[in-house]
C-alpha cells in the first residue's frame, strides 16, 4: 500500500510541537500509525523540539514543587499492573490512538452514510467516524474550518484526487468539494471537523437539517 | 553535576528507583518545561503543577526510555507535549484520554545510538545555526506558542503574506534538518 496523500508539513509540525488540540492529534497519529515517512518526519521535529527545550531559559519551580513530587512518588505503587496495550480492540481496521476514548453510537446522516462520535472533552473540534457504502456520492460541501479526514478503509474520491486507506486529506476552509466513494467497498474515514460542514447544492441543501454532523 | 549524561539518569530512575537520579532530572528539566508551558500560554501555577506532572510521568515511564532511540531532552519533550495537548485546554476534564497518543514503537526508525545526547544536541544546534534568525523565529513561534498566522504577524509587525511564505520556506528548511538528521 502506498502512501500518496500526507498532512500538510505545518500540520505535522503543530502534531509534534504540542500546537494542535486533542481532536486533531488523535486523526493526525491516526495517519501516523500508518505512514512510516511522516512518522519519521514528526521525530524530526521532536528531535529538534528536544534542543530547544534543553535551551530554553529556565523558569524557577515553585518553593515546594520538588519536595511535593518527591513526595508523590514514594506514594506510587511498586510494580505498576499496566495492561500492556490491552488487545482489546476488536477490529483491526481501527487505529490504536481511538482506544482510550469513548464513542457513541452509529446514526444516520443521509442515504449510506452514517457517522460515530467520538467523545472527547472538548468540542471545539468535532472527531467522528465516516461510514459510506460503495458509490455513495457525497454532498458537495465546504467547511467553515479545517477538516483533517485519515481514511481508514476503503477509498473516496474528488477533484483533489483518489484517497485510498493510509492517505490522508488535510483540507481547510475554501475547499469546495464532492467526494465519491469507490465502488470496491464502504469507506470508513476518521474525520477532525472544525466549525459546521456546509452542504451545497440542491440534496446539500435538503440535508444540511440532518448533517448535524 | 555537570556533565550528567541525563540518559543515564532516566536509566537509573528505570533500573533502580534511583531517587537522587531522578532529582537532578527534576532540577534540570522541571523549569524547563514549565519555560514552555509559560510560554504556550499557561498561567504560573498551571504551568508549575504541569511541570510536576511530567516529572512524574518520567518516573513512571523510565522502563519505556529507550536511549538508543531518543534523547533524554527529546523524550522528556514528548511527556511534556502530550501533557500539554491533553490538559492544556480550557474547560479540562478529568476524563480518560489516551497519554500515549504518539508514543508508537518505530522498528523501522534507525536508532543513532552511536552518537552520544551531547552530540545529538549539537548537530541539531549547528544545523539551526545555519538558518537566518528571521526563520529560527517563525519555526520557534510556530512550535512553541499556538498561534495562528495572523497573530504571529501582528508579534513580528510583518505582513500576513510575509508570514505564510516564510513558514512555508521554514517548513522547507525544517524537512532539510530533519531528513539531515536521519
Amino acid at each position: 500500500m502506498t502512501i500518496r496523500h500526507h498532512p500538510a508539513d505545518e500540520t505535522l509540525t503543530a502534531y509534534a510541537a504540542g500546537n494542535l488540540d486533542l481532536g486533531r492529534s488523535i486523526v493526525v497519529a491516526s495517519h501516523l500509525e500508518r505512514c512510516a515517512v511522516c512518522r519519521g518526519f514528526v521525530r524530526g521535529v521532536e528531535k529538534i523540539a528536544g534542543v530547544m527545550l534543553e535551551d530554553m531559559s529556565p523558569a524557577p519551580m515553585s518553593q515546594d514543587a520538588l519536595a511535593h513530587t518527591l513526595a508523590r512518588i514514594e506514594r506510587e505503587p511498586v510494580l505498576r499492573n499496566e495492561a500492556p496495550a490491552a488487545p482489546s480492540w476488536d477490529d483491526a481496521d481501527m487505529p490504536a490512538c481511538l482506544k482510550p476514548y469513548e464513542m457513541g453510537r452509529w446514526r444516520w446522516v443521509g442515504p449510506g452514510v452514517e457517522m460515530r462520535p467520538i467523545l472527547l472533552p472538548e468540542d471545539k473540534v468535532r472527531v467522528f467516524l465516516l461510514k459510506a457504502t460503495p458509490g455513495t456520492r457525497l454532498p458537495q460541501h465546504t467547511h467553515e474550518g479545517s477538516e483533517l479526514t485519515s481514511i481508514l478503509v476503503g477509498s473516496f474520491h474528488h477533484e483533489g484526487g483518489d484517497f485510498f486507506a493510509g492517505d490522508f486529506e488535510d483540507a481547510d476552509g475554501d475547499v469546495e468539494h464532492r467526494p465519491i466513494v469507490g465502488k470496491e467497498r464502504t469507506c470508513i474515514c476518521l474525520v477532525a471537523l472544525e466549525g459546521q460542514l456546509k452542504l451545497s447544492g440542491f440534496i446539500g441543501a435538503l440535508l444540511n437539517p440532518f448533517v448535524r454532523l | 553535576m555537570e556533565n550528567l549524561d541525563f540518559s543515564e539518569a532516566i536509566v537509573a530512575v528505570a533500573r533502580r528507583r534511583d531517587r537522587a537520579a531522578f532529582t537532578a532530572l527534576f532540577d534540570h528539566f522541571a523549569p524547563r518545561i514549565k519555560a514552555y508551558l509559560l510560554r504556550a500560554g499557561a498561567d504560573e501555577a498551571l504551568a508549575d503543577e504541569l511541570a510536576q506532572e511530567a516529572l512524574l510521568s518520567v518516573w513512571r515511564k523510565a522502563d519505556r526510555f529507550d536511549p538508543s532511540r531518543a534523547s533524554a531532552a527529546t523524550w522528556i519533550f514528548t511527556i511534556a507535549r502530550n501533557l500539554r495537548i491533553d490538559r492544556f485546554r480550557k474547560g479540562w476534564r478529568d476524563v480518560a484520554v489516551g497519554d500515549d497518543l504518539p508514543e508508537m514503537i518505530d522498528e523501522a526508525a534507525g536508532a543513532d545510538d552511536i552518537i552520544s545526547d551531547a552530540e545529538r544536541g549539537e548537530r541539531i544546534r549547528n544545523a539551526l545555526r545555519q538558518l537566518p534568525l528571521e526563520q529560527i523565529k517563525v519555526i520557534e513561534l510556530s512550535f512553541f506558542e499556538d498561534h495562528s498566522h495572523a497573530e504571529i504577524a501582528k508579534t513580528l509587525g510583518i505582513p500576513l503574506g510575509t508570514v505564510k511564505s516564510r513558514i512555508r520556506i521554514a517548513m522547507t528548511k525544517l524537512r532539510d534538518l530533519v531528513g539531515d538528521l536521519s
